[in-house]
């Protein structure tokens, strides 16, 4: 038996109790832990905290040049996003955008592990195949897309007239109520994939003798997915959906390569108005108010979600 | 005998030492030229960046590629990197460069032209315009001019016996039997923005003429006088008539380009850096004619354009003097020269330059055009805030979501907002 110096052994009992949330503020043990902790504080301060901090200063103090204070200061800014017509329409817009985000590229992951998993042969194959998009940066598979989306060349309106199916074909991008839709897809192509391992991941967690004992009781398939399936699930289904509500949320670059927000503003989110505030328009003021906004519609979300999510458990 | 040896050595070393110790290296960053990661371009960009280098001991230039332009806040976003360029090239026009001048992030030049005799080295015409941008302010150096015209194919036109008529009325009748030929009369590619700008700028430079469209940039009439919105109806009327579909708007340039490059669309509005895309593509400009849109007001069918491209230097330059250095090379005779003879020239340039011919035969319309005098292109004027809005709004047009005075009320609106 190792026998400790009185001093490591009291740093030793220190270090169980702030393991346990047991150790007083002020003890040895924190201060031990605080040289440990710095660093990543540190960082996190510097690279998440100050940014933050400082775009909530711009959303209050810039004017529409960055340079001054807001005429009117304070809350002018917000006073300015709200009187704007764009930013309701972004914001209405990125609702939809999450929705279809959450169906398309959550369903999508969903149905594929379910199909993936099914399988007796080709399954690495598969996981594989489908989950090789999410690889492609979102600027690359905005270019694809467009490509496939043109209305003259372009896949999909290619195949169509190819089966006679002219009447079906579309200005994907160019029509007011597909655009979003359209580019939604080509987003969550790139986004499926991630969902679909952390599906995959949840299904392989699953006890196989609930299966075995459903199948004895006779269940139907839909049935084993509804009763076994579905609740074994429950847990990565939550993370999948916080995950894409976030992922959602971030919608841009394949927005800003296909359509920058037009035809006439119908592809416009409030990520993709935030850069051209900041950028184009050079109004800090105003684009840092209407980051603080998206924020806070983050959080609200996320914590509307978890707070459903534990009263429905 | 050693020692001996050793000193002379020393001495020899010290000597070759301070006789060619190489100046402090410096790198100089350009953000630009555009498609320097074409083979042709970047021949002679690092023609010029070699000759610069070799006058210029310990100096390095490196060329950036440019992720986009001021339109699309590439360039602030660049300049407020830190790890920004020390000089930029991109495409700019008073709208553009009010972007950046109002938010301090490019310095003005204007004490440089007349010291550095900068002034005698554009067309006087063009200085005058400079220095009435930004309240006597300049803030570029124009590389090259815009000349936006409609490109046809020759060939097409002489099987059909098709001309390009000398008024708008003849023009929607040479589009009409162009449809009848079941061929699609104008293509256009505004997704991206730029493009629907061309060809909305031409229907306004036919309609309204170029005083107008003047004094509407510059806000002394407004964007709903009767002279702008009938040339937003026009457009209205080519989408109505089928003549410019409006799925187009699903369309960026090369994708517009593309259908006049295969011949399924016979006319396109661009400018002269066109025949640079027509290359790329592997398209032969041989048969390629240019011709400005046909007006029913005297006079006034005219291209237009402005300054296209200019060189700013930001405020976060680290070496302003060798920047200052770069640009009196650029505006010398020998690389203007150098620049307008080789195989990927198709600029017009801020200057006269004589004896030389063009490099494409398209090219002496489009000159000859400039000569002509150029209206406005509005995309290149308007304020930064407003550009948004009138590319929304053409994009509206094509698309069916706006009408003609609605859009133009809407610009209106913008312009307004951007005057308080």
């Amino acid at each position: 038996m190792t026998v400790l110096p009185d001093s490591a052994a009291r740093r030793a009992r220190g270090g169980g109790r702030l393991l346990a949330g047991t150790a007083r503020p002020g003890g040895e043990g924190l201060r031990a832990a605080i040289p440990f902790l710095l660093p990543a504080v540190g960082l996190y301060a510097l690279f998440t905290l100050l940014p933050i901090a400082d775009t909530l200063r711009l959303s209050v103090t810039a004017s529409d040049t960055g340079a001054g204070a807001a005429a009117g200061g304070g809350l002018q800014n917000y006073a300015r996003l709200a009187g704007d017509p764009i930013f309701w329409q972004a914001l209405r817009q990125t609702v939809v955008w999450l929705v279809l985000h959450l169906v398309f590229a959550g369903g999508l992951g969903f149905a594929l592990a379910l199909a993936i998993s099914g399988l007796k042969v080709g399954r690495i194959f598969y996981r594989c195949a489908f989950f090789l998009p999410h690889v492609v940066s979102l600027a690359v598979v905005g270019v694809i897309w467009s490509k496939i989306y043109d209305p003259y060349f372009g896949l999909i309106n290619g195949a169509l007239y190819t089966l006679g199916l002219d009447s079906l074909a579309r200005g994907w991008l160019s029509e007011p109520f597909l655009v979003l839709f359209s580019i939604n897809i080509a987003s969550s192509w790139q986004g499926f994939g991630l969902y679909m391992l952390l599906f995959i991941a949840g299904l392989q967690g699953i006890d196989r003798t609930l299966y075995d004992a459903a199948e004895v009781d006779g269940a139907t398939a839909v049935q084993t997915l509804r009763h076994v399936t579905i609740p074994g699930l429950r847990e990565v289904m939550t993370f999948v959906a916080s995950l894409a509500l976030i992922n959602g949320l971030k919608g841009f670059a394949t927005i800003w390569v296909m359509t920058q927000g037009g035809p006439f503003y119908r592809s416009e989110l409030l990520t993709t108005y935030i850069y051209k505030l900041a950028f184009q328009l050079q109004d800090h003021g105003r684009a840092a108010a209407l980051c603080v906004v998206l924020s806070l519609m983050a959080i609200a979300i996320t914590v509307g979600f978890n707070r459903w999510r534990e009263r429905v458990r | 005998m050693l020692r001996r040896l050793g000193l002379g050595l020393a001495v020899a070393a010290a000597g070759i030492a301070a006789g060619f110790a190489p100046a402090k290296a410096e790198i100089l960053k350009i953000w630009g030229p555009e498609q320097i990661t074409d083979p042709v371009i970047a021949d002679l960009w690092n023609g010029l960046k070699a000759d610069f280098e070799k006058a210029n001991p310990g100096v390095t230039v490196e060329f950036m590629v440019p992720t986009g332009t001021i339109s699309n806040g590439a360039v602030q976003a660049a300049i407020q990197s830190d790890a920004g360029p020390d000089l930029v090239l991109t495409n700019s026009g008073v709208g553009r460069v009010g972007i950046v001048a109002k938010a301090g992030l490019v310095v003005p030049l204007t004490r440089y032209y007349d010291e550095r005799g900068w002034k005698a080295q554009l067309y006087p015409w063009l200085y005058d315009t400079l220095k009435g941008q930004f309240g006597g302010e300049i803030y570029e150096i124009p590389d090259g001019l815009d000349v936006i015209g409609v490109f046809y194919h020759k060939d097409m036109f002489a099987e059909h016996g098709w001309t390009m008529p000398d008024s708008y009325e003849g023009f929607l009748k040479l589009l009409g039997e162009i449809k009848q030929a079941g061929i699609q009369p104008l293509t256009v590619g505004p997704r991206n923005n730029a493009n629907g700008g061309h060809l909305f700028g031409n229907l306004l430079q036919v309609s309204a003429g170029r005083q107008v469209v003047g004094e509407v940039l510059s806000g002394k009439r407004p964007w709903t006088d009767p002279a702008m919105v009938k040339g937003a109806q026009r457009l209205v009327d080519l989408v109505a008539a089928d003549y410019v579909q409006p799925q187009m708007v699903g369309l960026d340039l090369d994708a517009a380009a593309r259908l006049w490059f295969t011949k399924r669309a016979a006319m396109m509005v661009a400018g002269p850096w066109f025949t640079n895309n027509a290359r790329k593509a592997g398209f032969d400009m041989a048969n390629a004619g240019y011709a400005t849109m046909p007006s029913d007001i005297a006079g006034e069918s005219l291209a237009t354009g402005g300054v296209g491209w200019s060189w700013m230097l930001p405020k976060t330059s680290r070496h302003p003097d060798l920047a200052l250095k770069w640009l009196d090379y650029i505006l010398s005779d020998a690389v203007m020269t150098r620049r307008a003879s080789h195989q990927s020239s198709w600029m017009v340039y801020p200057r006269a330059l004589s004896g030389l011919k063009p490099t494409q035969p398209v090219l002496a319309s489009v000159f000859a055009a400039a000569d002509k005098g150029v209206g406005y292109n509005p995309s290149v004027y308007m304020p930064g805030n407003v550009l948004e809005a009138y590319m929304q709004v053409i994009q509206g047009l094509i698309g069916g979501q706006i009408g003609a005075e609605a859009g133009m009320a809407q610009i209106d609106g913008q312009m307004q907002q951007a005057a308080k």
